[in-house]
């Protein structure tokens, strides 16, 4: 009796769990999918041409409050700046990882130790590492130290926050890239090489490109990062909603609208969140509505990208 | 060396390379020499650059350390001691702000750990074929979503619902000094949840998709049930493994500074159990992480803020360091007991 009790009991606890198991899941596709019908209901609404195609303007109501223009061109900035900047170390470090070092060396160890810990350290802290780098006199060429333009914020700029952000991504490219280079199967190294291509021929002219849609992988992942960081943009671009210059889109003002202030569609929504001091949700939403749309885009290309590398690797 | 006599050396073989690829084969020579030295400086550097960083943040950090050495942990009183700083003081104290790290990411590993553990069962092994894709899709889209998004959800639903619903009218009778209106602990504990969930599901799905399959099968032809095998062999398996992801999610949520600042009210006040249990969650903290964006921006230009929030950034640091250091442990622990049948577990 006590032991058909007992699996009675077994057979109610199992069919507890199993459903608890499908509750938490389906919850927590609730949530997101919650989250992402939230921002298109609230963000809706603001977005349209004049918003899109307007600079944010300093305004107590929102109406005149202007648009996203600026904060997107921002973003678009950051994010190219900071993958064309750490494109070349990371596949760099990342053929050299999967290609060269030996696992048992102790540099291998250390390198594999670091890498990790700066894939853990909060991106806040890149910011103040940032802060302390780029205010050194040695970086002043990186930021308008004066008031020139408008821009008051000396060592804050997109070159301060292209490389910070770039250094910020680092471990992730690499990681990604690194994956995508071993997971090239060894016959096409060793055809290769039986046919009496040197090593690095054999990486650049086979290996390199068989695993282009890995690294490729990589690079928008990384790219989906740097759009969606705020930290690090609002400590090392300065919290200034507009460019240095009023013309940014002359080409003869590149220079001092990399050397100075402005925001990112992420710093854009802090700022104007009821948390912050702009303070109008209704921008706030619409901007989300833009980032969250740019980033779903990059996170499901790396995706498909991802999805096509590993069908070619098999 | 003249061409034909490096073609001499080089081509021995009757019908093998042409010329133009033997020139080829001593260009790619030269690079061969060189590429790995260059690839290796980028390796090394990449390595190595964490150093430079602890370096950078700590030396800023130095003076408040100096003047101040463990007081920095020990006293509280952020807020105040930030608005004397303008005027030249320079004593800062930071319990409540790691007070209120620590409270917020610790309830939200709590909960992300229950609801995280259910989904990654599901996705390891109870889900059907053709839904493991999609929700596979879904907590990926979950990772991706910006902390400031976020935030904005959080202010605009969570603390919108709980300032509504929670808050009861009394509330100022029994916490007098501060002001409760709905940002607050269990704001940030609910966001950082699903901030944090997805890492943790992540690394709990492959560690439980990693346990031999022969372990689960001879469960099964003892008569387990299948749950019984879950819970008997598989998560006691890849417990290692559920310890590294916990505490990855771990120091995701210590380090996350821009939602925290939107839903916790960013004051640093540390919640008191003597207010009762569910006041407790009501009343507003400050996390360090959220500190520094908060005050990193005209605020720096004073040196001993500045000093401070460097001060908070090594804390953070440290944290991190320690927790990423704790991870490596666990997955060399899982990695290890892969290979090994282990009769304890059954």
């Amino acid at each position: 009796m006590g032991s058909i009790t007992k699996q009675g009991n077994r057979r109610i606890g199992s069919s507890i769990g199993i459903a608890l198991c499908w509750a938490a899941s389906i919850a927590v596709a609730a949530v997101c999918l919650f989250i992402i019908g939230y921002l298109v209901f609230q963000g809706w609404h603001a977005i349209n041409w004049h918003f899109l195609s307007t600079d944010p303007v300093a305004s107590l109501s929102e109406e005149s409050a202007g648009g996203v223009r600026t904060p997107m061109v921002g973003t678009a900035i950051l994010v190219l700046f900071s993958i064309v900047l750490i494109l070349p170390v990371a596949i760099g470090a990342a053929v050299y990882l999967a290609e060269y070092m030996d696992e048992r060396w102790w540099i291998t160890r250390i390198v594999r130790i670091g890498l990790e810990t700066l894939a853990s350290v909060p991106s806040v802290v890149f910011g103040m590492f940032g802060l302390a780098v780029f205010t050194l006199g040695f970086f002043k060429f990186l930021s308008s130290s004066g008031t020139e333009g408008g821009s008051m914020a000396f060592g804050r700029s997109f070159l301060v926050a292209s490389i910070v952000m770039g250094v910020h991504i680092l471990p992730f490219v690499i990681k990604v890239a690194e994956e995508a280079i071993r997971s090239i199967p060894k016959s096409l190294r060793q055809g290769a090489l039986a046919l009496g291509m040197t090593k690095w021929r054999t990486i650049r002219k086979v290996v390199l490109p068989a695993a282009a849609p890995g690294i490729a992988t990589a690079v928008v992942l990384g790219m989906g990062l740097a759009a969606g960081d705020t930290a690090i943009v609002w400590l090392t671009l300065g919290g200034t909603m507009t460019m240095a210059s009023d013309a940014w889109w002359k080409f003869s003002n590149w220079l001092p609208v990399l050397r100075g202030a402005g925001s990112t569609l992420t710093t854009f929504i802090y700022f104007n969140s009821p948390a912050g001091d702009g303070n109008s949700p209704g921008a706030a939403f619409g901007a989300a509505l833009v980032l969250i749309v740019l980033v779903l885009v990059l996170n499901l290309t790396a995706q498909l990208l991802f999805r096509r590398g590993s069908k070619a690797g098999s | 060396m003249p061409a034909h006599a490096e073609a001499a050396v080089l081509a021995p073989v009757p019908g093998g390379p042409t010329a133009i690829d033997l020139k080829e084969r001593v260009r790619s020579t030269a690079s061969d020499q060189f590429m790995p030295y260059l690839l290796g400086a980028a390796a090394i550097f990449s390595g190595l650059v964490v150093t430079l960083l602890v370096f950078f943040v700590v030396q800023k950090a130095w003076p408040v350390f100096h003047a101040e050495g463990l007081r920095f942990i020990t006293a509280g009183g952020w807020d105040t001691q930030l608005e004397d700083a303008w005027n030249g003081s320079a004593f800062f104290g930071v319990r409540a702000l790691i007070a209120g790290s620590v409270f917020s990411t610790l309830g939200a590993l709590l909960v992300s750990f229950v609801l995280g553990l259910g989904c990654a069962i599901f996705l390891a092994e109870l889900a059907p074929a053709w839904l493991r894709r999609p929700f596979e899709t879904i907590v990926q889209l979950l990772a991706g979503i910006p902390s400031v998004v976020f935030g904005l959800v959080g202010l605009m639903v969570v603390v919108t619902f709980i300032a509504d619903r929670m808050v009861p009218g009394n509330s100022g009778d029994v916490v007098t000094e501060i002001p409760i209106g709905g940002a607050c602990l269990l704001a940030a504990i609910v966001v950082l949840t699903f901030m944090i969930l997805p890492f943790f599901v992540t690394v709990a799905t492959d560690s439980l998709r990693a346990v031999p399959r022969s372990y689960v099968d001879g469960g099964l032809a003892l008569g387990m049930t299948r749950w019984r095998t879950i819970m008997r062999i598989q998560l006691p398996t890849a417990a290692p493994g559920l310890i590294a992801g916990l505490v990855l999610a771990a120091a995701r949520g210590i380090g996350e500074a821009i939602a925290i600042s939107m839903v916790a009210g960013a004051i640093a006040f540390v919640p008191n159990l003597a207010h009762g249990p569910l006041y407790m969650f009501l009343e507003p903290i400050r996390s360090m992480a959220s500190a520094i964006v908060e005050n990193g921006g005209e605020a720096m230009d004073v040196p001993s803020i500045a000093a401070a929030l460097f001060g908070l950034a090594t804390l953070l640091l440290a944290f991190s360091i320690t927790l990423s250091m704790i991870a490596r442990w666990a997955f060399g622990l899982f990695s290890r007991r892969m290979g090994v049948v282990s009769d304890r577990n059954l």
